[in-house]
């Protein structure tokens, strides 16, 4: 299943995405309604979170309502009238990409299949990826760093 | 409460410091018709409510947060807010703007704009957290420099973090060219914005919202948004600004400056610095970049964070941007990279504007080099070049200690301390120490630090049409006869109608509140694509229309121009330092060039339909404009022209 990936080396941390999201899904301009949000800590760090997903997403093994499932596309999603509003997803998400709001959760549902907030993101730092492609980019990062000096000579 | 109009959050925050009092205003939608927001209805709010016995330390003077329908919304880049006060660098009307994220977090809470005044018994922060405003108790805050601050404050709110707008010890200590810091690395800089906070004891403004903003046309908002990313990315524009704002940030231009003669070297003496390669992009990307930023939903993100890993300045701080390492770097001859970059950390720290302490420093130096200040005096010696003194100097400075408590006047006031015909070399315009530009190769860049109602700045007036010659811009703009000799940037001709059409098109840009990226350069928006955005963020039909936006332009540029003439200025007061009048550019292409400010001045000043011979306003001028109260205000203070 892919997701929403965040390159932190790339990241600037203009929120960009966390404006479109929510743009896209309430029709508003407002950073709180995201899916996505980004973490900055002094004085290097910007990311972007959002849902990975999971294949076994402990959002949906501690929902006590059954409003979390994995879709048969993947995608880990909510049925909104099945939601008491028990914040215990946010508990059980080690990202902190799962969150009520108004009462109901909210969560990252790719936009159907193409993220507006990858599209919008300048610093091409948002990717929609698998983990078969994420773990081979991270092969190449790895041999080109290890062997840059044989490279270079 | 709903908002009266679209694309503002409709409320004025008021906050009485002497009293503890805060007052919930609605917007009123005459003011958001006539001065479209920013720095155009703090315009209108300073004119009504400072009048010109009020000194900018007193109590009475007022310091407005503004931000703009713009602010906050989808259309990029939209983090910005400005600040607005009688300046106590220059006494006359100041603005200074900053990016980041403390703007549109401003409108999330539902507030356009923050009006303070009084002074606080005590030192207090004011905390904003949607409805919820109060003042707090700042005792363990004061003394404290812009990171300790923000943190402290962060870790009081709690999670979600606030945005926090802060003073240094530098504003507490009413260092004259003292700034206002956001998000730690974001600053409102010029003209003394941050010893006016204070002087009113006012550490901090910390904002929290939850509340979004609503436009008038959604779906159209979404897609002009859309379109100016685009524009911003891709394309011929696109492809120039992230080949080199993103890329380098604004350091970038130090090689095309020093290239034309017009990078700012040894206090302003000449245009050319031979060392400028050691203080340059490639050398900041290659030794010293780690990590790049942004603002708030911009699609250029031109911040740097840049570490200095050995030798005597390790550290690591945001920026130095162009006009940092100008002012800190070649303009006071220092060509160690580190040191510049230490000396920006610190005024980053301690709250001050780099430009106007770089312009102390370099004043410094020169006074130094000249005899008129002692070794003893000066407390070190203050060589030309010496980046270790700098670096003391910006303590001295934030701590009004020793030679500091003169730097920390500002130049013009520093000169008259230290006299001795030191006013010579005093490089700055109605008190303002002067930006980045230097009006000998750049005839346009004179008249801009002449007639910039801030004083000597850049962000008020700057025209890049001329200085890269856009030839098919300036065609378009202006037609083909008088683009040729616009494009010319040694040329006077044609540059009071630049300087006007430019100064009224960022009237618009400081009010929305948007970045100068987009139009100052790549000079890709203009009137009409504003006319476009604005019916559609806020429902406003008269600015739907060119014709209609450029009289709202007009109307503020004229109102922030009759600020400053109840004040008593008027064409005497337009002019530059005998260094860009009388010395010649000793250096590079515009060897041998003076300023020839007269020209422009004469036709800017027809341009506006202003007094030729005084530079004062006349009646029908600003009747045109819809300044008719203010038309009369000024014939009683016996400022306005005759006719």
């Amino acid at each position: 299943m892919p997701y929403v990936y965040c390159d932190p080396q790339l990241c600037t941390g203009c929120r960009a995405c966390e404006l479109v999201c929510p743009s896209v899904h309430e029709r508003v301009f407002n950073p709180r309604l995201s899916r996505i949000r980004v973490v900055r800590l002094e004085f290097v760090i910007d990311i972007a979170i959002t849902c990975r997903q999971c294949e076994n997403a402990p959002c949906i093994a501690v929902c006590p309502s059954g409003a979390l499932r994995k879709s048969r596309t993947g995608l880990v999603e909510v049925i909104a009238e099945r939601c008491i509003g028990c914040s215990a997803c946010s508990e059980a998400c080690p990202f902190g990409a799962i969150e009520l709001h108004d009462g109901k959760v909210i969560k990252c549902d790719l936009c159907g299949g193409d993220p507006a907030c990858v599209k919008r993101c300048t610093p091409k730092a948002l990717k929609l990826v698998s983990s078969e492609q994420v773990a081979e980019e991270e092969r190449h990062a790895y041999v080109a760093q290890r062997t840059r000096k044989e490279v270079k000579a | 409460m709903m908002p009266a109009l679209k694309g503002y959050a409709g409320q004025i925050l008021r906050v009485d410091l002497t009293r503890g009092k805060i007052l919930k205003r609605p917007l009123p939608p005459d003011l958001a018709r006539g001065y479209i927001g920013g720095s155009g209805m703090g315009a209108r709010i300073l004119y009504d409510e400072v009048p010109p016995e009020v000194k900018p330390l007193s109590p009475k003077n007022h310091l407005i947060f503004a931000t703009g329908p713009v602010t906050g919304t989808i259309y990029p880049p939209s983090g910005r807010y400005c600040v607005v006060t009688r300046a106590p660098l220059t006494g006359i009307w100041g603005e200074a703007h900053s990016g980041g994220y403390w703007g549109p977090e401003l409108k999330y809470a539902g507030y356009d704009l923050i009006v303070i005044y009084g002074r606080a018994p005590k030192p207090i922060y004011l905390a904003i957290d949607d409805d919820e405003v109060e003042l707090r108790d700042a005792k363990h805050l004061w003394g404290k420099n812009i990171a300790e601050t923000t943190d402290a404050i962060e870790k009081e709110f709690g999670e979600p973090k606030p945005c926090v707008a802060c003073i240094g010890q530098a504003g507490e200590n009413l260092v004259r060219f003292a700034c206002i810091v956001n998000e730690r690395s974001r600053v409102a800089g010029r003209t003394g914005v941050g010893a006016v906070m204070g002087s009113k004891r006012l550490k901090a403004v910390a904002v929290r919202g939850s509340k979004g903003v609503e436009v008038a046309d959604f779906d159209r908002v979404c897609e002009l948004a859309e379109e100016s990313h685009e524009r911003y990315t891709t394309g011929e524009w696109g492809e120039v600004c992230q080949d080199s704002l993103y890329r380098y940030g604004t350091l970038g231009l130090v090689d095309w400056e020093n290239e034309i003669g017009r990078l700012p070297t040894k206090g302003h003496q000449t245009g050319v610095f031979e060392h400028a390669r050691e203080i340059g992009p490639e050398r900041f990307v290659r030794e010293f970049v780690v990590h790049r930023r942004s603002c708030m939903n911009c699609s250029i993100q031109c911040k740097k964070v840049s570490r200095a890993r050995e030798g005597p300045h390790v550290g690591i701080t945001e920026g130095p941007e162009y006009e940092t390492i100008v002012a800190l770097g070649s303009n006071c001859l220092v060509r160690d990279f580190p040191a510049v970059m230490r000396a920006n950390q610190l005024c980053n720290l301690y709250g001050m504007d780099t430009i106007s302490c770089g312009g102390a420093v370099s004043f410094a130096f020169e006074c130094y080099d000249r005899g008129v200040l002692s070794k003893e005096k000066a407390g070190m010696p203050l060589r030309w070049g010496d980046g270790n003194a700098e670096v003391k100097l910006m303590k001295l400075i934030a701590f009004r200690k020793g030679i500091g408590n003169v730097l920390a006047e500002g130049m013009r006031e520093a000169a008259r301390r230290i006299g001795k015909g030191s006013e010579r070399w005093a490089i700055q315009v109605k008190g303002l120490e002067v930006s980045g530009q230097d009006g000998r190769p750049h005839q346009s860049a004179g008249l801009t630090h002449a007639i910039s109602v801030i004083g000597a700045a850049h962000l008020r007036a700057l025209s890049s049409l001329d200085e890269l010659d856009y030839r098919k811009t300036l065609t378009k703009r202006f037609g083909k006869e008088r683009a040729k000799a616009m494009g010319d940037r040694l040329s006077t001709k044609y540059k009071g109608l630049l300087v006007k059409d430019v100064e009224d098109l960022y009237a618009v840009v400081d009010s929305l509140i948007t970045c100068k990226y987009g139009t100052m350069w790549p000079p890709m928006f203009y009137f009409n694509d504003y006319a476009e955005l604005l019916p559609a963020l806020t429902g406003i039909e008269e600015f739907g229309k060119v014709k209609g936006l450029r009289i709202a332009a007009e109307r503020i540029v004229n109102l922030k121009r009759a600020y400053n003439a109840r004040l008593g200025l008027d064409r005497k007061d337009d002019t530059l330092p005998n260094r860009f009048l009388k010395d010649p550019m000793p250096d590079g292409p515009a060897k041998g060039k003076v300023v020839d400010l007269k020209p422009m001045l004469d036709e800017y000043y027809r341009e506006r339909g202003w007094d030729v011979r005084t530079g004062l306003q006349k009646r029908k001028t600003l009747e045109r404009f819809g300044l008719t109260d203010v038309a009369q205000d000024l014939t009683k203070h016996r400022r306005i022209a005759k006719g």
